[in-house]
């Protein structure tokens, strides 16, 4: 159990970097996401944290120790590999024993039996919190993708580590498998009680399991935060883009000011949108002509009939992601996903209307694709606020 | 013709013409048998009626230095798989795991000690041995048998650990395990098949190598395979004798080949760690 | 264009093993399916089940063991596959390394000796309709995914076949690639309006695709309807667990009778549902039978609700919706809603059920038990 930190870590390989200037504070007992698309540096930092790899430049530390020196047997680190990484030549019951076995984490180091009894009887507990107590005699051939990935996961909860470093364990399971294992996953970690370090590309994983995330990009931290924090007020726009499926809708819109007054319209491809009144947001844009307004899919409503203030546009498809579907109308030459729910009759091409609630927008500076503000951002900093107290 | 027919016939070829083949195979197997049991005055006129006897064997086992020539096949062939082991395994490592300049290159290298014709080395090595004082000696031909074991053991070795994840050492690293024991532990029981089925057939090609030790040795040191050739040197050509010193130093190679013929074809092929 | 009928077919394999569990060792068994003109079916299942062996029946990779195929009028059977105006687009981008995708795409009207001008043309057309046209001089193992699987389906496209073949052309594609991949088909369809037959083993491809799915497993048809009819009138437990994500919550239950009412009730659970008022034609005291509601179906109630208290395993907020899990002995009961309330773990809530959304499935053979209405 202990607080880790990176401090300026850089990664090289060969000429490539993977990590730059990394600097990170993962609190005890905190269960933290990284998250990022695939090459981000996710993984390289679990490497760097479990002694795998070791940076070039900067500090490891774990709990008051700085590790960059330390064999990874000598970390205390428990680590769940993407592709499990099970000893193919050991049963099940033997891939969970291993780390009791060693050298290094044996309870008993004098009395074989001793620590026998020891293993069998932590094995068997772990393996009936993972239901794979049945499988104990198995090969890892000899079982399915769910079952090797319970396994791994078994071999790293057997003991006590100061940390549990989780690389990907759902990737490779199909999406009701993997939801599935989520929901477990989540109604364990009260059990882990431990600092944990989970990487996914999964922004539902990410969502759902982290007291606290960090996005990654091309090997740089681009923010770090809460779930609802990254979620509500994303640094910019690729951070949104990523929180989020469908995708946030992403509108080019010019500012419109009424002869100077503080009033605010903002011009999106044909049409006015009354922005209400924001003395702070107004401050922020501010010199500004052009935005970007960021509108998540299920903040933007289709109507069959005109209404006031809708956008009139076309059916560009239709189709299911499971317990409801998108549907994408094409408002002049922007794509509109709108969240809709499953069987809606509706025919490609046919005319459609659209609202906005522009009063739940992100808004982005066009040029840097920075966050500027939402209207509702001090409700959201209340509810952030909330939720880092509870973690 | 009917599709049984037509499959019943398919079925009498293919095992006439395997039945062909294993006589074929194992007739010249049988003569060499049948030579041991005939006494030198049956040798030529009879074929397979005669009066067997075990003259051959009690001259060749008790009147010659026929256990010395095994033995010294045994350090020389065994003393080469030892070495080009501890030495191959390693360096099947460092193949597989390590990313080094001219890696692909080096490891062409190793195996194109195979290509050459031994008759075309063996005459510059005799001129080199000479001049060491390597010449007639157990580690002269230790060194010499490399050339035909390393490379083998190398390549098929690097195979399989190139077939184990790199995860799973992290894994067992972060299990609490040093380097040497990730190795014993983990690695070693996964190219076990490898490494045992290619040592073997190095065995093999070493025990029944000819052509470097009639030129690099053959005074101090006789293997088996030299050796052999002596009862041809004396006046008369004892072909029974010479039967039973073939078929004795035959042995080691039918016996482990047929042990091992399973795990040879399986070993050689890679891709048998899964995970 | 075509309708395409497939009658009673069947496929056995001579040296099917132990191994595959399909129902009297056929691969597939006695299907019947038939494809409107212009129409765009499915062939959904699991790896196994006979969806891939079928295809390639219609495209005549594999022999047919039993029963006919016929292309508008005409049986297919002994065709050559080259005369059954069919087009392929594989799994595997088969391309010819080789040539560029132009010469690619242009490789099978050259085969049947079209006139040069003719194909340039519709070499262009295609590409354009594919918006592959700046691909046109690239070889194929300069381009991603996404691109070789574009030049995939304008081959297949281009020789303007009655019937459009496709066998899990996205399957080798990342998830927003997918996507997109996704709804240009769809567009493609709607445009060139082909006949088409599309395998897949990803329930989401099929309800955005098609606008008939074929549901099929261990060989056997289980269930051919249009998208919302698989979702929400599913013929056996195998359709209701393998259509929708996440799925159908499909639990053991035992029925009790309490004065004029029944409930569910499930082992090691407090949990009771009322019993919709039809099914009680179909149900007793004791009776043993599996219960499936959809997550949507499931919510939570206000203050004066009647609903079993329980006691919130899993609360996660997905952002745009929050999926509550709470254990009902087991399983894991999932209930997804859009209301912005937060509930931590341990929390109590009444659980409520639409109960005209439940459904009964026979607890041995899997059928569902529909109600008198």
């Amino acid at each position: 159990m202990a607080k880790i930190e990176l401090i300026n870590v850089s990664k090289r390989f060969g000429k490539t970097t993977a990590l730059k200037n990394v600097t990170l504070e993962i609190q005890d007992k905190e269960f933290f996401v990284l998250f990022g698309p695939a090459g981000a540096g996710k993984t390289t930092i679990l490497n760097n944290i479990a002694g795998i790899q070791i940076p070039e430049e900067g500090m490891v530390r774990i709990g008051d120790e700085v590790v960059n020196q330390v064999d990874p047997a000598d970390r205390n680190v428990a680590m769940v590999f993407e592709n499990y990484a099970l000893y193919p030549h050991m049963t099940v019951y033997d891939n969970i024993a291993s780390p009791l076995r060693s050298p290094r984490y044996k309870k008993f180091k004098d009395n074989k039996a001793q620590n026998e009894a020891y293993i069998k009887e932590a094995v068997h507990k772990v393996a009936a919190m993972m239901k794979i107590d049945k499988l104990l005699e198995r090969l890892p051939s000899q079982l399915s993708n769910g079952q090797r990935q319970r396994v791994a996961l078994g071999r790293a909860l057997v003991r006590e580590p100061n940390v549990f470093l989780m690389d990907e364990p759902l990737a490779h399971l199909d999406a009701k498998l993997r939801n599935a294992m989520r929901s477990e996953l989540k109604e364990m970690q009260t059990a882990f009680g431990t600092t944990s370090i989970y990487v996914t590309h999964d922004f539902m994983e990410a969502m759902s399991l982290a007291n606290r995330i960090a996005v990654i990009n091309l090997g740089e931290i681009i923010q770090v935060g809460t779930s609802d924090e990254i979620y509500y007020m994303p640094r910019n726009e690729f951070v949104a883009q990523l929180m989020g499926d469908p995708e946030i809708n992403l509108l080019e819109c010019t500012l419109v000011r009424e002869d100077g007054s503080s009033l605010c319209w903002a011009e999106c491809p044909e049409q006015l949108i009354p922005m209400p009144k924001h003395e702070e947001l107004e401050e922020r844009t501010e010199g500004m002509e052009q935005i970007h307004v960021g509108l998540r899919p299920q903040n933007v409503h289709y109507h069959f009939e005109k209404v006031p203030g809708a956008f009139t546009g076309n059916v560009y498809s239709f189709e299911t992601i499971g317990n409801k579907s998108v549907l994408t109308v094409q408002v002049g030459d922007q794509h509109l996903r709108v969240i809709a729910p499953n069987g809606l009759p509706v025919k490609l091409d046919q005319e459609i209307f659209v609202t906005m609630e522009i009063d739940r927008a992100i808004f982005f500076d066009a040029g840097t694709t920075e966050y500027i503000g939402r209207f509702d951002e001090a409700a959201v900093k209340e509810l952030v606020a909330e939720q880092a107290k509870e973690a | 013709m009917s599709p049984t027919a037509k499959k019943r016939l398919y079925a009498v070829l293919k095992n006439g013409g395997l039945a062909i083949y294993s006589v074929f195979a194992l007739f010249p197997l049988l003569w060499m048998v049948i030579l041991t049991f005939k006494s030198d005055a049956e040798m030529l006129t009879t074929t397979f009626v005669f009066t067997p006897t075990l003259d051959n064997y009690k001259q060749v086992l008790f009147y010659t230095d026929y256990f010395r020539y095994i033995k010294d096949s045994v350090i020389v062939a065994g003393g080469a798989v030892l070495v080009s082991v501890l030495a191959g395994v390693p360096a099947a490592y460092a193949f597989a795991r390590y990313e080094f300049k001219n890696k692909e290159k080096i490891a062409f290298q190793i195996l194109s000690f195979k290509f050459a014709p031994e008759i075309l080395v063996v005459l510059p090595l005799y001129m080199i041995y000479q001049k060491l004082g390597l010449y007639d000696s157990y580690l002269g031909l230790i060194w010499v048998y490399q050339l035909i074991s390393m490379p083998l053991i190398i390549w098929v070795v690097r195979g399989y650990f190139e077939d184990i994840s790199v995860e799973i050492e992290h894994a067992a690293q972060v299990d609490g395990y040093n380097w040497y024991q990730v190795f014993l532990k983990f690695l070693l029981p996964l190219i076990k098949p490898g490494l045992v089925s290619s040592a073997l057939l190095c065995f093999i090609f070493a025990w029944n190598s000819f052509t470097f030790p009639l030129l690099l040795a053959g005074i101090k040191i006789e293997p088996i395979t030299v050796a052999a050739t002596k009862y041809l040197a004396q006046s008369t050509v004892h072909y029974g004798q010479m039967a039973v010193a073939a078929t004795i130093s035959a042995l080691p190679s039918i016996i482990f080949a047929i042990c091992i013929q399973k795990h040879l074809v399986r070993g050689l092929s890679f891709g048998a760690v899964k995970g | 264009m075509a309708n395409l009928t497939i009658k009673n077919l069947f496929k056995r394999y001579d040296n099917v093993g132990k191994k595959t569990k399909t129902v009297n060792d056929y691969a597939v068994n006695d299907l019947c399916l038939t494809c409107n003109d212009g129409e765009f079916v499915a062939l959904l299942g699991p790896s196994g089940c006979g969806k891939t062996t079928t295809l390639r029946m219609i495209a005549g990779l594999e022999e047919i063991t039993k029963g006919d195929i016929y292309i508008g009028e005409t049986r297919i059977n002994d065709l050559h596959p080259k005369d059954r105006h069919i087009g392929l687009a594989f799994e595997d981008y088969a391309m010819y390394p080789p040539l560029t995708v132009y010469d690619n795409i242009a490789f099978n009207l050259r085969a049947k000796g079209v006139a040069k001008g003719e194909i340039d043309g519709r070499v262009r057309d295609i590409a354009k309709l594919m918006h592959c046209e700046e691909l046109l001089d690239m070889m194929p193992v300069k381009l991603s995914g996404g691109q070789k699987q574009r030049v995939n389906i304008a081959r297949a496209i281009v020789r303007r076949p009655e019937i459009l073949l496709m066998d899990e052309p996205l399957s080798h594609l990342d998830g927003k690639m997918r996507q997109s991949m996704r709804v240009e088909i769809k567009r493609l369809h709607i445009e060139i309006n082909c006949t088409s037959v599309y395998v897949t083993h990803d329930q989401l491809e099929a309800m955005s695709l098609a606008d008939r799915i074929a549901i099929m497993d261990l060989g056997v048809l289980q269930q051919f309807g249009t998208p919302m009819e698989v979702y929400d009138d599913p013929v056996n437990e195998f359709v209701a667990a393998f259509i929708g994500e996440p799925p159908m919550n499909i639990l053991e239950t035992t029925v009790i009778k309490d004065e004029n009412d029944f409930f569910f009730t499930f082992a090691e659970s407090e949990l009771r549902i009322l019993v919709p008022a039809r099914y009680y034609s179909k149900v007793r005291d004791g009776f043993r039978v599996k219960m499936g509601v959809r997550p949507m179906d499931l919510y939570v109630g206000g203050p004066e609700s009647k609903g079993n208290p329980e006691r919130v395993a899993v609360f996660e907020n997905l952002g745009d919706e929050r999926r509550i899990g709470v254990r009902v002995g087991e399983h894991m009961m999932m209930l997804i809603t859009n209301d912005e309330t937060r509930y931590r773990h341990g929390d109590i809530i009444r659980l409520e059920v639409n109960g005209e959304k439940t459904h009964l499935f026979d607890l041995e053979t899997g059928d569902r038990i529909r109600s008198d209405r």
